[in-house]
């Protein structure tokens, strides 16, 4: 009888015990944010990302539990930029939850926090797709991450000041173990300054920035849209005459036309995660990095 | 299996969306099936997504009601097209259909190559999501389904074909912008090929509707529990309802029930 009690009791505790501890909903478009959020609030939030690493975060396919997270939600971490534009202002129409509409403290744009690359400086349609707002692509340089932790931080402890002293703790712990990770990635990327690739479209400058790399050429300028034949022979002559040290595509992205480049020169491709869940094995923020560089070494030494 | 994760007010509005969708797409999927051009529904919707992307070529900044008036007059453009082609080639109107759809398209992609913005405006025309459906999205395609289906049912005994092409463009150019192509395709046909043995027509085109119904409840249920993505979920719901029509209609089970 009394064992019967205890365990009546103990599933009691756990029904009533682990949804509570659950205190955030929190929803982000790309996984990187979701794995940050992670980081910085641990079991204080409940987090899910509407894109995983494999997508591409410009389109996403609705389904009714992005539409049910999204009527929770109590914070939406987005990139912002433009990046989400095609689906995210629908989401927040659609399920009218005032928490995330733009302006809320529920609503974090991560690119407000980082100083943005690629704006252009004329604003012309006919430079193609053009970002008014710059490069969205922010999360391939952890220098961004590190200052869109500052500002998550202080987003979490203003929603759930009840909470304000774990999530500072988590986030010093977080920022320690930062710092030293980026150092270590700069020691090994040493060697990478002054490389020069091609990529596939501009979704690497501010790694480029980062890194010191050099695009010296792109394999499809505008995405979406087959290069033209011209574009192609150009990029082929240039690469013949003084080839790149690599070719670059994210793991989300086609490689067909950067393993065409391949063929053709015989440079190396590299695939990179791009993004927290992009290759299997690339789980973590640090793990995302840790791979990039890894690839990047490995193929330009 | 999560029966508790059905949210009625989210896929509430998609049900109706697809109601109203087979408003109207089931009457003309049978007339479609009897004329035989199965691919009109997408040659339609290129033409007029390609309408929008000249307009944009052309340097004109639309949005909102613009596009709307863009994409609907090149639909009856193109519709009206289709309707001198049958006058003039009807043996091959078929297979001109679908060298029209490609061509449509492939000047998209010709337009394109000048201008990517058009390419947003071609997709959001294209590939509508049934679960991004709003109440006040609906309103204007109800207002344009009752004039629609009271042109299609009120005129005396059966429209020509003339009114048949160009009330197709309209139907067909809002409905994929609220579901997409891919229900477009499947709410014309499925539900058509289903009862097209079955008469009289009017019980035809009531089960007709009945497999539609049905389908698209069932599709958005199951949808929801497993977390799918909703329109793929409906075709294959609205091939499923169609199949156990056609078998209950066999084993004639369906006949000693009636009677």
């Amino acid at each position: 009888m009394k064992t019967i009690y205890t365990r009546v009791l103990l599933v009691l505790t756990l029904f009533t015990a682990t949804p509570a501890l659950a205190v955030l909903n929190v929803l982000t478009c790309e996984p990187e944010w979701a794995a940050l959020t992670q980081e910085l609030a641990g079991d204080l939030v409940d987090v899910s990302s509407a894109t995983s690493g494999a997508q591409d975060p410009h389109h996403v396919q609705a389904r009714p539990s992005l539409l049910s997270k999204a009527r929770k939600a109590d914070l939406l971490i987005c990139t912002g930029a433009e990046l989400e534009v095609g689906w995210l202002p629908l989401l927040q129409h659609k399920t009218g939850n005032p928490k995330i509409q733009d302006g809320a403290e529920g609503y974090f744009m991560a690119s407000d926090e980082v100083s943005m690359l690629g704006i252009p400086v004329v604003l012309d349609r006919s430079q193609g797709d053009v970002h008014a707002m710059g490069n969205p692509h922010i999360q391939t340089d952890p220098n961004n991450i590190t200052d869109v932790a500052i500002a998550l931080n202080a987003r979490l402890q203003l929603i759930d000041p009840d909470n304000a002293e774990v999530y500072q703790q988590r986030y010093e712990d977080f920022s320690q173990r930062w710092k030293k990770a980026i150092k270590g990635w700069n020691q090994q990327a040493e060697k990478l300054r002054g490389k020069t690739i091609v990529v596939h479209h501009e979704s690497w400058v501010y790694m480029n920035d980062w890194l010191g790399l050099k695009e010296v050429a792109t394999l499809e300028p505008k995405p979406g849209i087959p290069p033209t034949a011209d574009h192609l022979s150009d990029l082929l002559q240039k690469m013949k005459q003084k080839p790149a040290d690599a070719i670059i595509y994210a793991a989300y992205q086609s490689s067909r036309s950067a393993h065409w480049l391949a063929e053709e020169t015989g440079i190396k491709v590299v695939e990179l995660p791009f993004t927290v869940g992009g290759i299997k094995g690339v789980d973590s923020l640090f793990e995302l990095y840790d791979e990039t560089i890894k690839r990047l070494v490995e193929a330009m030494q | 299996m999560d029966m508790s994760s059905i949210e009625f007010d989210i896929i509430g509005p998609a049900f109706l969306a697809g109601l109203l969708v087979l408003s109207t797409h089931v009457p003309l999927g049978r007339e479609v099936l009897r004329r035989g051009i199965i691919f009109i529904d997408l040659a339609i919707a290129q033409i007029a997504g390609l309408g929008v992307i000249a307009a944009y070529g052309m340097g004109w900044d639309v949005d909102g009601w613009q596009v709307q008036v863009i994409a609907a007059s090149s639909a009856v453009g193109g519709a009206l097209f289709l309707y001198w082609l049958e006058h003039h080639f009807h043996e091959s109107l078929e297979a001109l259909i679908g060298v029209i759809f490609i061509l449509a398209a492939s000047t998209g992609i010709l337009l394109l190559a000048n201008n990517p913005h058009g390419g947003e405006h071609l997709r959001e025309l294209l590939t509508g999501q049934i679960l991004w459906v709003d109440i006040h999205h609906l309103i204007p395609v109800i207002v344009l389904y009752t004039l629609l289906l009271m042109l299609w049912f009120g005129l005396r005994s059966k429209p020509g074909s003339l009114m048949f092409y160009i009330i197709f463009a309209l139907a067909v150019t809002a409905s994929v912008q609220l579901v997409g192509v891919y229900l477009v395709f499947s709410s014309l046909i499925i539900p058509a090929l289903a009862t097209q043995n079955i008469r009289p027509q009017a019980r035809a085109l009531a089960l007709a509707y009945l497999v539609g119904a049905v389908a698209y409840a069932l599709g958005l249920i199951v949808s929801s529990m497993y977390d799918l993505p909703s329109g793929a979920i409906i075709v294959w719901a609205l091939v499923v309802s169609a199949l156990f029509l056609k078998l209950l209609y066999r084993s004639r089970m369906f006949f000693a029930v009636n009677r």
